[in-house]
C-alpha cells in the first residue's frame, strides 16, 4: 500500500504506516487508517506482525481530552495558496512548472531526489529556472489583496541556493516589486543579482509548454524597458503566496474573535495590543494574525508568551463591573432573560426568578433588552443611562440628527477605524455605545423617535464575529418586531436601519454614515411630528422612567 | 424634552481634550468647554492640551479635590484606547472608577470631519451632552475578582505554537501544546534552508 | 425542510425570495445593494 508523501509535497510516496518526517516529533509510526489494510486484519495485518513490542492497535479511537485553562494562545499557521485555479502559468498542465513548497523538497538533501535537483518530467537537472513572483498574492482580482511578506525573500534564497549549488544555473525572477526590507535582506537581494540572477520587472502574460522537450516558453512584458520579452526555461517556480488557514473559522468561533477584511485575525489594537485578541486571556502568535517570516514569527510568539504569562502570574482576572443584575421583587419568574441569554449565565426554572451567575456573565445585555418588566439592570449600562443619553442627544435640532446605536466590540471599533484611517462621513450622526447591539431594547428605539430622531441605525458585529456569540440574534428579531410595530403606527419603517459592521470595516463605516444621511434628509417634519406622537407610550399602572409597550411578547 | 431634575449632590466635571491639534484642530473646543458649562449639574468645565499626560490627569485629580466633583467626563478619544487610563486617574483622587465617563471627540469626530468645523463642534457638544447625561446616572461599581487556572493552551504546533509554549513552559507555567498532524513543526518542517541566514529549517 | 420566504430591503426597497432551511439562522444583506436592514415579511418578527 502506497500513498503520495504529503510530507514531500506529493513528490514521493509512503506507506500507510509511516514516520511522516526522519526528524518528527514525536518520531514514531503513524497508521494512515484511510488507506490501511489492516483495518480489516483478513486482508493486512502485516505491520502488527512484526511489530515485537505489539504496538499496533488498528482499534484506536479518538479520546476527547479535557483540560482547564487561563491562557490561550493561538498559533494556527498558515495554508500555502494552492495555483490551481490560477491556471494562465500551466500548474496544473506542465510537469515542469512547480509551486515553491516543492521547490523546498526538491533542492532539499531529504527530499524525494536527495537533494539533486532535477525537473519532475524528466528528471533531467534544469540550467535556465524562472521564478513567477505574487502567486496569489497581491492580486484583488482573485481576492486575495495582500502580500504574502514572505516570497521575495524565499525566491532571493532559492536562486542563491541554485547558484551556489550549481554554479552554470541562470535564473530569472518576474516581479511586481521587490520587498527586501528585513535586516540583512538587501544584501541578500544584491548577492543574488551578483551571483547572476536577472531581475525582470513585469509578470509573465503567457506560458507555453514544447512539448517535445518539456521546456517553457515565457512571454512577460518587461516594464522596465517596455519591451515584450521572450524566454524559453527548463523550469519555472511559481513562487506562490498563502492564506489564513482553513481551520481559522472553527477556531475564531469557540474563542468569539474577529478576522480583518483578507481574513487574518484581528487583534485588539493594530499598534498598542499587536498580539492580544479582543477575548481577554487570547494571544495571537505567527501567521494566524498577519503574514510574516520565521524571525517575526518567533517575535510575536515571544511576546504572546509574555502576555499570556503575566495572566496566569497575576493568578486572577478582575471582570468589569458591567454585568446583569435581577430584581428579586419585580421579576414575573417568566423566564425570558434565560432563553436569550448566550452564555446559559441566568438559571431559572418555572415558577422561579431569574438568578445571574456573575462569573459566567459576559455583560452583553441581550437579558436587561429583553426584559419586559424592567426587572434586570445592566451595571454601567443601565435603562435609564442608556435613555437619558438619547434624549441629550436629541435635545435640541433632533431632526438634524441620525440616532446611531453602535455596539462596543464592532461597530464602534469600526467607527474607531474609521478614524484612523482618516475616512471622512457626514457629521450628522450621534453614535451610543453599548456592550452589544442586543442591548439596544425596543424602548430605547421608540424613545428616540418619540424625541424627534428622523433615523434610528441600530448596528452590531457580523454574524461571524458576534463577540457575545450569537446574542446579535437577538438585535435581529428585535429589529423586525420594531418594523412590525412601526409599521402599525403609521411611521415608516425606513427609518429605523440595522448594519454590521466588523472592527476593520472603517470604510464600510463612513459609507454606512454617509447613507443614513441620505436617507435622513428623506424624512419630513410632519413624519417626525407623527412618529413623536404616534410611539408615545400607552400608559401603565405603574409608570416608569423605562415605559414598555405592552404589544411586544417574546416568542 | 426638559432635562432631568437637578440633584443637588451630583458634581459633574467636564474634561475636554485639544489632543494637540487632533481635536482643536478640527473642533471648536473652547466652545465645546463653554457648553460643557452650561449643562445640569456641571460644576466645572477644563479645556486641556493633552489630557492623557500627565499635567492633564493632575489637572482631573486637582479639580476633583477643589470642586469636590463626584463625576468626572472625559471628552478627548475613544474609551477602547483610554478608558482604563482615566478610570486609574479618577481613582488615584478617591473616585470609584466607574464615575467616569468618556465622550469620543477624536475617533468619531474631528478626525472623521475634518472639512466641517461647524459640523464637527455641534456634534462634540452633543457627544459631551450624552456622556453628562450617562454620567449624572452612573453608580459606583465593585469589580469581582476570578482566579485564572494556572495552565496554558497553545492551538498549533508549527514554529510560533513551538516557540510560545517553550517560552511559557521556561517561565514555570504548565502548557498543554495542540497539534492536528502527526508531528510539530508545522510548514516550517517542510522548508529546506530558511532566509536570511540560510541555515536548516529543521 | 425549506420553504420560500419575502424579504425586503429597507435601504433600497428590493424585495426578494429566497428558499430558507428550518431553523436556518444567517447574516442577510440586499443582493442589490449589500445593506443589512432585510426585513423578513411573512413570520417576521418570529423565528
Amino acid at each position: 500500500m502506497t500513498q503520495p508523501d504529503e510530507y514531500q509535497m506529493g513528490l514521493s510516496s509512503r506507506k500507510a504506516i509511516y514516520i511522516p518526517f526522519p526528524q518528527a516529533v514525536p518520531c514514531s509510526y503513524i497508521l494512515d487508517m484511510e488507506h490501511c489494510l489492516g483495518n480489516n486484519p483478513i486482508a493486512c495485518g502485516k505491520c502488527q506482525d512484526v511489530c515485537e513490542k505489539q504496538a499496533i492497535n488498528y482499534d484506536d479511537a479518538d479520546e476527547v481530552i479535557t483540560r482547564e485553562v487561563g491562557a490561550i494562545i493561538v498559533a494556527i499557521g498558515l495554508d500555502v495558496y494552492d495555483p490551481t485555479e490560477m491556471d494562465e502559468y500551466g500548474y496544473t498542465r506542465y510537469d515542469n512548472v512547480i509551486t515553491s513548497m516543492e521547490f523546498e523538497r526538491l533542492i532539499c538533501a531529504g527530499g524525494p531526489t536527495a537533494g539533486h535537483f532535477v525537473r519532475p518530467g524528466d528528471s533531467q537537472r534544469p540550467k535556465r529556472i524562472g521564478f513567477v513572483q505574487c502567486v496569489g498574492s497581491r492580486n484583488p482580482k482573485i481576492g486575495r489583496p495582500w502580500c504574502s511578506n514572505i516570497c521575495c525573500m524565499n525566491t532571493v534564497k532559492d536562486t542563491l541556493l541554485l547558484a551556489d549549488h550549481y554554479p552554470d544555473v541562470e535564473n530569472v525572477v518576474y516581479y511586481q516589486d521587490i520587498r527586501a526590507f528585513g535586516k540583512s535582506f538587501e544584501d541578500m537581494f544584491q548577492r543574488s543579482k551578483e551571483a547572476g540572477t536577472r531581475y525582470v520587472r513585469g509578470l509573465p502574460g503567457d506560458v507555453e509548454e514544447n512539448p517535445t522537450n518539456g521546456n517553457l516558453l515565457v512571454t512577460v512584458e518587461n516594464t522596465t524597458s517596455g519591451k515584450l520579452e521572450r524566454h524559453e526555461l527548463d523550469m519555472l517556480v511559481l513562487s506562490v503566496g498563502v492564506e489564513p488557514p482553513k481551520d481559522l473559522a472553527k477556531i475564531s468561533g469557540l474563542l468569539t474573535l474577529s478576522k480583518t477584511s483578507d481574513g487574518f485575525l484581528m487583534e485588539s489594537h493594530p499598534k498598542l495590543k499587536p498580539v492580544d485578541a479582543p477575548t481577554r486571556g487570547v494571544y495571537f502568535a505567527g501567521f494566524c494574525e498577519s503574514p510574516k517570516d520565521i524571525k517575526d514569527s518567533v517575535c510575536q510568539a515571544g511576546a504572546a508568551a509574555s502576555r499570556a504569562g503575566a495572566l496566569l502570574n497575576a493568578g486572577k482576572i478582575t471582570i468589569e463591573a458591567i454585568t446583569s443584575q435581577i430584581d428579586a421583587e419585580s421579576c414575573t419568574k417568566c423566564g425570558v432573560c434565560a432563553r436569550v441569554c448566550p452564555y446559559g449565565a441566568i438559571q431559572w426554572k418555572k415558577g422561579e426568578v431569574a438568578v445571574v451567575i456573575e462569573a459566567a456573565c459576559a455583560g452583553c445585555g441581550a437579558c436587561g433588552a429583553a426584559c419586559q418588566f424592567g426587572s434586570i439592570t445592566m451595571r454601567h449600562f443601565t435603562d435609564a443611562q442608556l435613555v437619558a443619553q438619547v434624549r441629550a442627544i436629541m435635545a435640541e435640532k433632533p431632526k438634524e440628527k441620525v440616532m446611531v446605536f453602535a455596539c462596543n466590540w464592532c461597530s464602534y471599533a469600526g467607527g474607531d477605524m474609521a478614524g484612523i484611517s482618516r475616512i471622512q462621513y457626514p457629521a450628522t450622526n450621534r453614535v451610543m455605545r453599548t456592550m452589544c447591539s442586543a442591548r439596544v431594547s425596543e424602548d430605547m428605539v421608540l424613545e428616540a423617535f418619540r424625541v424627534g430622531a428622523p433615523i434610528v441605525l441600530v448596528s452590531g458585529c457580523h454574524y461571524a464575529d458576534c463577540h457575545y456569540i450569537n446574542a446579535n440574534r437577538q438585535t435581529v428579531q428585535r429589529v423586525q418586531r420594531l418594523w412590525n410595530k412601526l409599521e402599525k403606527a403609521g411611521v415608516r419603517p425606513e427609518r429605523l436601519q440595522l448594519e454590521w459592521i466588523s472592527a476593520a470595516e472603517g470604510q464600510k463605516f463612513a459609507q454606512v454614515m454617509k447613507q443614513m444621511e441620505e436617507l435622513r434628509q428623506t424624512v419630513t417634519d410632519e413624519e417626525i411630528a407623527h412618529a413623536m406622537e404616534a410611539l408615545k407610550p400607552k400608559p401603565k399602572k405603574k409608570p416608569k422612567p423605562k415605559a414598555e409597550p405592552a404589544a411586544a411578547a417574546a416568542p | 424634552m426638559s432635562p432631568e431634575p437637578t440633584n443637588g449632590d451630583l458634581r459633574v466635571g467636564v474634561f475636554v481634550c485639544d489632543c494637540g491639534l487632533n481635536i482643536a484642530g478640527t473642533v471648536d473646543c473652547g466652545a465645546v468647554t463653554a457648553y460643557a458649562e452650561t449643562l445640569p449639574d456641571v460644576i466645572c468645565a477644563v479645556r486641556n492640551k493633552y489630557t492623557c499626560a500627565d499635567p492633564g490627569q493632575n489637572e482631573i485629580k486637582t479639580a476633583i479635590h477643589k470642586h469636590k466633583l463626584n463625576r468626572v467626563v472625559v471628552a478627548s478619544c475613544t474609551p477602547r484606547m483610554h478608558e482604563p487610563t482615566f478610570r486609574q486617574c479618577v481613582l488615584e483622587a478617591g473616585l470609584n472608577p466607574y464615575l467616569m465617563e468618556m465622550a469620543n471627540l477624536r475617533e468619531h469626530c474631528s478626525w472623521v470631519h475634518p472639512g466641517d468645523r461647524e459640523g464637527a463642534t455641534a456634534k462634540a457638544m452633543d457627544l459631551v451632552a450624552s456622556a453628562v447625561a450617562k454620567a449624572r446616572l452612573l453608580e459606583p461599581q465593585e469589580e469581582m475578582e476570578v482566579p485564572v487556572t494556572k495552565r496554558a493552551l497553545v492551538i498549533g504546533g508549527g514554529v510560533a505554537g513551538i516557540e510560545a509554549a517553550l517560552e511559557l513552559a521556561d517561565a514555570g507555567h504548565p502548557v498543554t501544546l495542540v497539534e492536528k498532524e502527526a508531528s510539530i513543526g508545522g510548514i516550517m518542517a517542510q522548508l529546506d534552508k530558511t532566509y536570511p541566514t540560510m541555515d536548516c529549517s529543521i | 425542510m425549506a420553504t420560500t420566504e419575502t424579504f425586503r430591503c429597507m435601504m433600497c426597497g428590493h424585495e426578494y425570495q429566497e428558499q430558507v432551511e428550518r431553523g436556518e439562522d444567517k447574516e442577510r444583506s440586499c443582493p442589490k445593494c449589500r445593506s443589512n436592514s432585510i426585513r423578513h415579511l411573512r413570520g417576521a418578527g418570529k423565528k
